[in-house]
């Protein structure tokens, strides 16, 4: 059972003017959920448990797009920080996909990957499935077993975030950074319609903003 | 025709530095003859071209179109840098990311023709500021193919931005290229790290380098 930091429901989160937060977004913010630093402390703990249990075998890093590479990129730095000052020297690969799903009408769901390289490419290989968020899990569950077809070595997921929500399959990955209830959230990795990607921390949208920025 | 920027210049002669002066991942102690560019180097000016990308383009919603793979790394460190202007600035930015990847096709007459795959429709591009995210420009002949195409979608400005540059004078097409914002130029060398891979090898390496026989061999396809 993966360990994760819990943010609980009733967690009251942080008054913004306790950070930087951008001028532009102090009126469309309650609150700072999880600040960047911890967001940061919390990934390079990520990185040493993955290296711990993948780090013998080539890792080929697959990143989710297009919510996945912000998390993605800082979690590999720590990786490669881990591989200079370390013993044990882990080769590794990386690969970007998109996944695009589809529901059918009986709910079964199929996923369709779009980039990548060959996924026979990843036989034999420790795949590492990096993803910015987890909410009914049915994605990943799909995902999972499309790639599994492939015959890897092992499959893994990090996920920075799970959401504590009824609508979830009961799928948990297999390193979570963070579980948060089941909130509007922005910043970090998560854009609302493009907006707020230079906000560093992960903060509550309120109902106005969510007006504000709408498509 | 060629916009000449200021990038810094890194002479043919450049000796690079001691690999023991930095640190290197152990498993490519013997793969590299030299360090070229280091890394924190390559975040500095990186920082500067931020700066005068937001000066060029930060008055309108951009879209930040990354070239994979190898543009992935320069992607990210870019954008923080951008982020970090933008969260100083009065008004929100919006700023769309997108990846695409390119596969290039040439036939007997040498005239590239690109696939673009992955990215949103590209029609999401017109009257946007795009700003296209690439590892290194080789003969330039790639990027000319795309900007040509991105140009059909009508946006409002199209920017190139990639960190270290090939200026190979036996390949003209590099001096018809506007490339717009240049990190660095480079001599003709064959350099691994910072998101250069060698057959999906030294991605994991911080620093631009030089790539020794011994590693052109153990990595080879």
């Amino acid at each position: 059972m993966a360990s994760c930091l819990q943010i609980s429901d009733d967690e009251k989160g942080h008054d913004l003017e306790l950070f930087c937060v951008p001028r532009h977004y102090e009126s469309d913010l309650d609150k700072v959920i999880i600040p960047h630093g911890l967001i940061m402390d919390r990934t390079e703990r990520l990185a040493r448990d993955i290296i711990q249990d993948m780090g013998g075998h080539h890792i080929v890093a697959l990143c989710v797009l297009k919510g996945g590479y912000k998390f993605f990129a800082d979690l590999l730095d720590y990786i490669k920080v881990l591989n200079h000052n370390s013993d044990k020297s882990v080769p590794l690969t990386v690969d970007f996909i998109r996944v695009k799903s589809y529901c059918n009408d009986k709910s079964t769901n199929s996923i369709k990957v779009i980039g990548g390289d060959e996924l026979s490419n990843l036989a034999g290989k420790n795949v590492l499935i990096v993803e910015d968020i987890v909410e009914t899990g049915r994605t990943m569950q799909t995902l999972l077993s499309l790639l599994n077809e492939c015959n890897p070595k092992m499959v893994k997921v990090v996920s920075l975030l799970v959401k504590r929500t009824p609508r979830s399959s009961g799928y948990r990955p297999d390193y979570i950074g963070f579980e948060v209830p089941d909130a509007f959230l922005v910043g970090y990795a998560l854009d609302y319609n493009e907006y707020f990607r230079d906000l560093s921390h992960i903060c509550i949208l309120n109902e106005q903003a969510k007006e504000k920025y709408k498509m | 025709m060629a916009t000449s920027s200021s990038c810094v210049v890194i002479s043919d002669e450049e000796q690079g530095y001691d690999l023991d002066l930095f640190c290197i991942p152990k498993h490519y102690a013997a793969d590299l003859e030299r360090v070229y560019i280091p890394h924190g180097l390559i975040l500095d000016r990186t920082e500067r071209l931020a700066r005068e990308i937001m000066k060029e383009m930060g008055g309108h919603h951009i879209v930040a179109l990354c070239v994979l793979k190898g543009g992935y790394k320069f992607f990210a460190d870019l954008l923080d840098y951008i982020k970090a202007l933008n969260r100083n600035s009065d008004r929100s930015i919006p700023m769309t990311v997108d990846f695409i990847r390119l596969k290039s096709y040439c036939n007997d007459q040498s005239t590239g023709e690109i696939k673009v795959i992955g990215g949103d429709d590209l029609s999401t591009l017109t009257g946007k500021n795009v700003l296209i995210v690439e590892d290194i420009i080789d003969t330039g002949k790639t990027m000319k193919t795309l900007l040509q195409l991105l140009k059909q979608y009508n946006p409002k400005m199209v920017k190139v931005f990639n960190a270290p540059v090939f200026m190979k004078e036996t390949h003209p097409f590099s001096l018809f290229l506007c490339v717009s914002v240049v990190g660095f130029e480079v001599p003709d060398k064959f350099v691994v790290g910072y998101a250069l891979d060698y057959n999906e090898y030294f991605r994991d390496l911080n620093h631009i380098c030089v790539i020794s026989e011994t590693g052109k061999e153990k990595y080879k396809a």
